[in-house]
């Protein structure tokens, strides 16, 4: 047995042999350590690139399950015909908490604030680059995070905003209310409008938010609350520095103008999922129509709803149905000619509108208002009261941004017209579907969401 | 370097210092008993009966406490008086009294143990043992058995033969893989598939396929183990308790399934050749409706859902075409167009085998072409060549052994599965082919399901194991020796997207929809395993000794790209030809494992076993700091059966006590995920490629550790033709590598981290073995397995706060699903009713999902008989399950929406007082609280699915009096002929209704030896 114990030190021979530099590997080729991403430029845009390319591909702004289509069926502007059980519940206002479009927009949406905050705390941390460039690339996340906290909380109403990327809190985080959650947004936009304000951000056709991309979200957020000097301000920013394109048929080519920001789209050649859903190329096969009372809302003469808009009927001719043709192009088309517009100049111009009228600016308010009826070859309105030009503002919103975004259903919330409008339309509306039910597998992991919104 | 040969230097100090001490103390021994007159030095030989000689001999004088043992040319010395008597003992053979009787020279045959516990030597990774002297618990299944089954993968031919062992096959569609687990689900995350090791090289059971490419065939899983012919195996081991397993420490959690190919023997040069075709269908079809009941029902869904007027306006028809537009008396069996046919398998196996005393060989080639049950010509084709050489040298001391395994797999398949199609295609749905021989689109109301035929899905792998042990005696009883192995598995997948196979009506053509998908991956290993053992014997004292280490790596690349649009769909293959090429992934890992691992085994007066194993382990799927863990077992066995008042018993011919304890672990948790990273996505926004955060990244966690304690008695009868082996088990896993669910606030929706989670696998195992018979004539033997598995959940910090609290619940299984409880139709509504167990008035998932049901098996196993008479033999095997599974109604459980269902949803509810089992019609347009969701979702979608399955029956003729050396055999096989079960749906094995069920197969075969 003495052997044994001679053997001993063998097991530690042995133990030192497998020693732990073995077990050292080199991280893969197609991950980079995180603290290595911010500490040059290329990388930090490549973080960057990956919020733009998520907002593109799936989520609440474009995509397949994007606001234009979705809230279009949940409000009045357009008719659903397939029979997507999901969308559906969208369409006959019968949504439940476990829809599965809701968990979608949920999950990626924070998933998108992550990645923004996470290169907000890179940023922070980095010793690579100028302070020109953090500056700049803070700008561009924070614009980004206030944005899709602009989408959630237009759906959902009261939701956590998340400015951390630590686990611990975010798992357990609760719901802001809606009017402090509106604050911390316009505060983020404030700060990403000061950092990228005359940094030079290579935007491409503008296809890369600079601070007058977050200005445009700004001045929209502003009129959402009502801080109608700051929309005026805002909007009047971006009317002083981008022309409004004065033929209808080059609003939406990618060459456009007016374009503030825009999303590129996946190759050369590729055009906008726009137009690819709303399109009604085959009947049957109709998807989205649009709605007889958005058809009716057009004035005789407006041009827009000869250039904007297009109907198809079926063989026999027994069914006709009106689709939104704002983007034309579709998948087969050879070039690239459409990108998926988020901000354009004449939404700016309805904001001044809207805010210079409740400022009792009514000579200005009637004067943007104009510039967007004259381009759709409508004439001046000349109405004196505040509230007949709100009004007619309202109506000019809904007949020159529809099918962008759900503009229209958060103008019916905002403006409180939301019963009024929806419910001699929908059989199922109740008062309480303003608001969507947050996602009920949300509500299970973290009971801090907890009440659901009322009704659901 | 230095530090190395320092190391080597002390080493074979040691080996010096063996070699001094040796001899002194056989002097000792010779000096003990000096004064006993007359001695003489006796020598000799041992050989066993076919002449080779036997190394290791136990050789003891009786009466005198002196022994030795035979070198490794079977001669020994020993020195002992003319009258002694000489016993020579070894395991698998019957120990021998030889008389002295004055001669100086003796040589002995010693004969094999006729029993069948001697005989069987099982390979426990590191070091064999008998069966008789094992403390582990180590289920076998040997050739012969695996012979029988006309099966493409190893797995298949051990489901239900061995107890503890749990393999469910994943889809009928070759190439597909299997759901391996031994004695339960150890972890709430991951893998619970062993560790696999061929000839001594792990291989990893993860598919390298690509979900963009595979996902619609297989399931996205490919079992390399394919690449293994089941008639190349000698035998597959499977360990199980601590003391078999903590050897393997990290990776032994699981249990290890190790695989043994066949060697060549000493003899003869013999050919072999082996042929089979085979006949399969799909085991069961479903009963569903025809058109009329069909249209009915559609019908009474859309009136019910209030479009009643609606179905008569005509501008409404392209809603529901299969009602207005297509023929309403046209029917189809869809199940027999689509997943009806007859798939062949033909198999062809040519092997050489034989050598001299000192070297053998074998090499095998075998090919295998089998065709599907889906239209079209699908098939799947595996060549394979298996080859080993052993050799030793003259004096025995130095041995090598060489194998490899070659196999080569090309699948090409339909790129989804159709069984789910063929399910609940509409069953008026119109003609396949137009007059033209063309695909009917039928004016584009018609998703035709042989469009997806045109979409190929390809498959093209090699794999390579080899294997090479080398060692060499530095003494009879030491010995060192290397194990060094290399794997490498490359597999080529693609997949085509044809614009001609999709509705013409969306206006797709080749330059904007047609699409080809790459997926090019490989993976190697590489694992060298020096090892030293030692097994002195010092009188009543057997000792093993083994110590070894091993360094692993191991990477892995994949490349999956895309390439669209084409000039025409003739040249999608083709990724030159298109126009865009997207890279979808470009990914390498490596991984790094490193060990050090002992085991000593005590035999005392060959009755009282200790074995003791451990093994520290280092892997690089752990962050700095935690890379390190040690494991370990003992065993203990006690073979009362040799003590005095079982000595001579006439009918307990064996008994054993055997127990275990130890730990082992788990680093199954995939490479890097330690780190904070960014991946690369191959994406690009605006010209600039994208970089995407990984997840949340934790550096701290740690290996899950699992420890196993087992008792077991094993009983032989009437010179064991009755063997009974029971063993209870309990394994319990913690500090469980869980995927804590996050909330979607996190941006994520996991962090791995180590829980304080402890899992508990219980059970109890029965094997039995009885030879009816036995005679010259006539043979009729029976066996027996019984698996009764039991697994909780019995710790669990903080679940009621955890992401978990809604899924686990302490004392219960892992596999429990929880459900609505269903209270069926209400007579007056016609909707599904639900216990609502909150009272709160609403049935909502938070608080209503209280009905538990537990989807593991309750008990498994099977029993085979054998029957030989004369040159006749018959082999059957029952596999028997008793479980609960989901049924049809998981899919789907309300009639009227545009899909083909089960005749039971014909008993719906039609109008006030019916009392119906299935909720009125819907066609899935109306608002309103989707009931049928909720059954899908209740007790109601869960059923019986227990089964006893005739897993194989054999017939076998060998041919009589063709000589010595000729050997003709000729066998009817039949696979899954004859299921017995109440379950309603396809398969009971396997309860899903979108994979293909499992084929019946007959197989014709000839077996040719010379």
């Amino acid at each position: 047995m003495g052997l044994m114990w001679k053997a001993c030190p063998w097991i530690v021979l042995l133990g030192t042999l497998g020693c732990s530099d073995f077990v050292e590997v080199d991280p893969p080729k197609n991950t980079l350590v995180a603290q290595r991403v911010f500490d040059d430029p290329s990388t930090v845009e490549s973080a960057l690139a990956n919020l733009y390319f998520s907002l593109r591909e799936d989520g609440m702004v474009s995509g397949n399950s994007g606001f234009t289509t979705l809230l279009g069926i949940y409000a009045d502007e357009l008719d659903y015909y397939a029979f997507n059980g999901d969308f559906v519940q969208l369409y006959r206002h019968t949504v439940t908490p476990q829809n599965a479009v809701l968990l979608g927009w949920w999950t990626q949406g924070y998933q998108v604030i992550y990645a923004a905050n996470d290169i907000i705390a890179g940023l922070e941390a980095s010793e690579g680059l100028s302070a020109m460039e953090v500056e700049r690339y803070k700008g561009q996340a924070l614009f980004v995070r206030a944005y899709v906290h602009s989408l959630l909380v237009g759906v959902f109403g009261d939701v956590p905003y998340i400015t951390t990327t630590d686990y611990v809190v975010n798992t357990n985080t609760s719901r802001l209310e809606t009017a402090l959650v509106y604050e911390a947004i316009v505060a983020d936009l404030e700060q990403a409008v000061a950092l990228m304000d005359g940094a030079d951000i290579p935007v491409g056709d503008r296809v890369v938010p600079d601070a007058d991309v977050a200005r445009a979200l700004l001045a929209r957020m502003a009129l959402y609350t009502q801080q109608w000097e700051l929309a005026a301000a805002t909007a009047g920013e971006l009317i002083a520095a981008f022309p409004l394109e004065p033929d209808l048929d080059r609003v939406f080519l990618k060459e456009s103008g007016e374009t503030i920001w825009q999303f590129k789209p996946g190759n050369d050649l590729s055009n906008t999922q726009e137009a690819n859903q709303l399109v009604i190329q085959f009947i049957p096969g109709q998807r989205f129509a649009l709605t007889p009372s958005l058809l009716d809302a057009f004035e005789v003469g407006d041009g827009r709803l000869e250039r904007w808009t297009d109907e198809i009927s079926d063989a026999d001719g027994t069914l006709t149905l009106s689709y939104a043709h704002k983007y034309k192009a579709l998948f087969n088309e050879t070039a690239s000619l459409e990108h998926s517009i988020v901000f354009r100049l004449a939404e700016q111009y309805l904001i001044r509108a809207e805010a210079r009228a409740q400022l009792g600016n009514l000579d200005g308010a009637r004067q943007d208002l104009n510039a967007v009826r004259n381009r759709a070859g409508l004439g001046d309105v000349n109405l004196v009261g505040q509230t007949e030009l709100l009004e007619a503002i309202y109506q000019e919103r809904r007949v020159e941004l529809f099918a962008e975004q759900g503009l229209r259903w958060m103008d019916l919330k905002r403006t409180g017209r939301a019963t009024e409008v929806m419910a001699p339309l929908k059989a199922n509306w109740e008062d309480t579907h303003v608001l969507l039910p947050i996602p009920e597998s949300e509500l299970e992991i973290n009971p801090n969401l907890l009440p659901q919104n009322p009704g659901y | 370097m230095q530090l190395i040969t320092i190391r080597m230097r002390r080493a074979s100090l040691f080996v010096l210092l063996y070699a001094l001490l040796m001899p002194f103390c056989t002097f000792y021994m010779q000096a003990g008993t000096f004064l006993e007159p007359p001695q003489a030095t006796v020598s000799g030989t041992v050989t066993d009966s076919a002449g080779e000689p036997l190394a290791g001999v136990n050789l003891v004088v009786e009466s005198k406490d002196i022994g030795t043992m035979s070198g490794l040319d079977g001669s020994f010395s020993i020195t002992a008086g003319p009258s002694d008597v000489l016993v020579f003992s070894m395991v698998g053979f019957k120990t021998l009294t030889v008389p002295i009787a004055g001669r100086e020279e003796v040589s002995v045959i010693m004969e094999e143990d006729v029993t069948v516990l001697g005989e069987v030597v099982l390979n426990a990774g590191y070091y064999t043992v008998s069966e008789r002297e094992r403390t582990g618990n180590i289920a076998t299944i040997k050739a012969e058995m695996m012979e029988k089954q006309p099966v493409g993968n190893p797995l298949a031919a051990m489901q239900g033969q061995l107890s503890g062992v749990n393999i469910v096959q994943n889809t009928g569609v070759p190439g597909g893989g299997f759901t391996i687990d031994i004695r339960g689900r150890n972890f709430i995350n991951g893998a619970s598939d062993p560790l696999f090791i061929v000839d001594g090289v792990p291989i990893s059971s993860q598919s390298l396929g690509s979900n963009d490419v595979s996902g619609q065939i297989l399931g996205g899983n490919t079992s390399p183990l394919n690449a293994i012919n089941p008639n190349d195996i000698e035998s597959i081991e499977v360990l199980k308790d601590a003391d078999a397993t903590a050897i393997y420490g990290s990776r032994g959690a699981n249990g290890v399934v190790l695989i043994t190919t066949k060697k060549g023997r000493v003899g003869e040069t013999r050919f072999n050749a082996q042929m089979s075709s085979s006949l399969g269908r799909v085991t069961n079809f479903l009963e569903l409706l025809n058109t009329q009941q069909y249209l009915e029902l559609r019908r009474e869904g859309v009136v019910n859902d209030g479009f009643g007027d609606f179905l008569e306006n005509p501008a409404f028809d392209f809603a529901w075409p299969d009602i207005k537009t297509w023929d309403n008396d046209r029917y189809t069996d869809w199940q027999e167009e689509l997943i009806g046919g007859t798939a062949y398998r033909n198999n062809l196996q040519l092997s050489v085998s034989g050598g001299s005393e000192r070297t053998q060989f074998l090499i095998s080639g075998s090919y295998l072409k089998e065709t599907t049950v889906f239209p079209g010509d699908a098939n799947y084709k595996k060549a394979n060549v298996n080859s080993n050489l052993s050799h030793r040298s003259d004096n025995g001391r130095f041995k090598i052994n060489l194998s490899t395994l070659y196999t080569r797999e090309d699948n090409l398949m339909p790129r989804s599965d159709l069984t789910s199609v063929a399910y609940t295609l509409e069953p008026n749905a119109p003609e396949i082919y137009d007059d033209e021989g063309n695909l009917n689109w039928e004016d584009n109301t018609f998703d035709n399901p042989f469009a997806a035929l045109e979409e190929r899905f390809g498959q093209a792998s090699q794999t390579l194991i080899s294997n090479a042990l080398l060692s060499y005696a530095l003494w009879p009883d030491l010995e060192v020796r290397t194990s060094l192995g290399y794997n490498r598995y490359q597999l080529d997948s693609y997949r085509t997207l044809p614009s001609s196979a999709v509705n013409p009506g969306r206006g797709l053509t080749p330059q904007t929809y047609s699409s080809l998908t790459l997926n090019t991956a490989d993976r190697e290993s590489w694992i060298v395993e020096p090892q030293i053992s030692w097994n002195p014997t010092w009188n009543t004292f057997d000792v093993e000794v083994l110590l070894g280490t091993t360094f692993q790596k191991e990477t892995a690349q994949q490349f999956v790209q895309r390439g669209t649009g084409y000039p025409n769909d003739l040249l999608i293959q083709n990724l030159a030809a298109a126009s865009t090429v997207e890279v979808l992934g470009d990914t390498d890992s490596e991984y790094a494992y490193t060990a050090v691992f002992g085991r000593v085994n005590v035999n005392f007066l060959d009755r009282y076993i200790l074995n003791l194993t451990g093994r520290r382990d280092g892997s690089s799927r752990f962050g700095p700091g935690r890379q390190f863990g040690n494991f370990g077992a003992v065993g203990l066995a006690w073979l009362f059966s040799e003590e005095k008042p079982f000595a001579n018993s006439s009918w307990l011919s064996f008994g054993k006590l055997r127990g275990s304890y130890g730990t082992t672990g788990s680093d199954n948790i995939g490479d890097y995920r330690f780190l904070d990273t960014y991946d690369v996505t191959g994406f690009d926004y605006n010209g600039i490629s994208i970089l995407e955060p990984t997840g949340i990244f934790n550096p701290l966690f740690g290996w899950e550790s699992n420890t196993k304690l087992e008792v077991g008695l094993e009983l032989g009868f009437f010179r064991d033709r009755l063997r009974l082996e029971t063993s209870f088990f309990r394994n319990r896993s913690s500090n469980q590598l869980i995927g804590i669910p996050l909330a979607a606030t996190t941006g994520f929706s996991e962090l791995t981290g180590n829980f304080d989670a402890t899992v508990e696998n219980t059970g109890v195992e029965v094997d039995l073995n009885a030879m009816m018979f036995q005679g010259k004539d006539f043979g009729w033997s029976t066996r027996f397995t019984l698996t009764v598995p039991e697994n909780k959940l019995i710790a669990f910090d903080g679940l009621e706060d955890s992401t978990f609290a809604d899924r686990y619940i302490i004392g219960e299984p892992l596999t429990i699903v929880r459900l609505y409880e269903s209270l069926g139709v209400d007579p007056e509504t016609g909707i599904y009713q639900f216990e609502d167990f909150n009272g709160d008035g609403e049935i909502t998932s938070l608080g209503d999902r209280e009905w538990l049901e537990d989807l593991a098996p309750e008990f498994y196993g099977g029993f085979g008989q054998n029957i030989r008479w004369g040159n006749l033999g018959l082999d059957f095997f029952f596999q028997f399950k008793k479980q609960k599974a989901y049924n049809e109604l998981r899919a789907f459980s309300v009639p009227g929406a545009r899909r083909n269902l089960p005749i039971r949803l014909l008993d719906r509810w039609q109008e006030p007082g019916d009392e119906a089992t299935v909720q009125l019609a819907s066609a899935g347009l109306a608002p309103g609280e989707d009931t049928g969701a909720l059954q899908s979702r209740s007790n109601a979608a869960v059923s019986d699915a227990s089964f006893i399955r005739l897993r194989n029956i054999t017939l076998n003729y060998r041919v009589p009096n063709l000589g010595d050396r000729l050997d003709i055999n000729v066998y009817l096989q039949g696979q899954n002929l004859w299921t017995i079960t109440d379950y309603t749906g396809p398969d009971p094995e396997q309860p899903s209704t979108v994979r293909l069920p499992q084929l019946r197969q007959l197989t014709l075969g000839l077996q040719l030896g010379f």
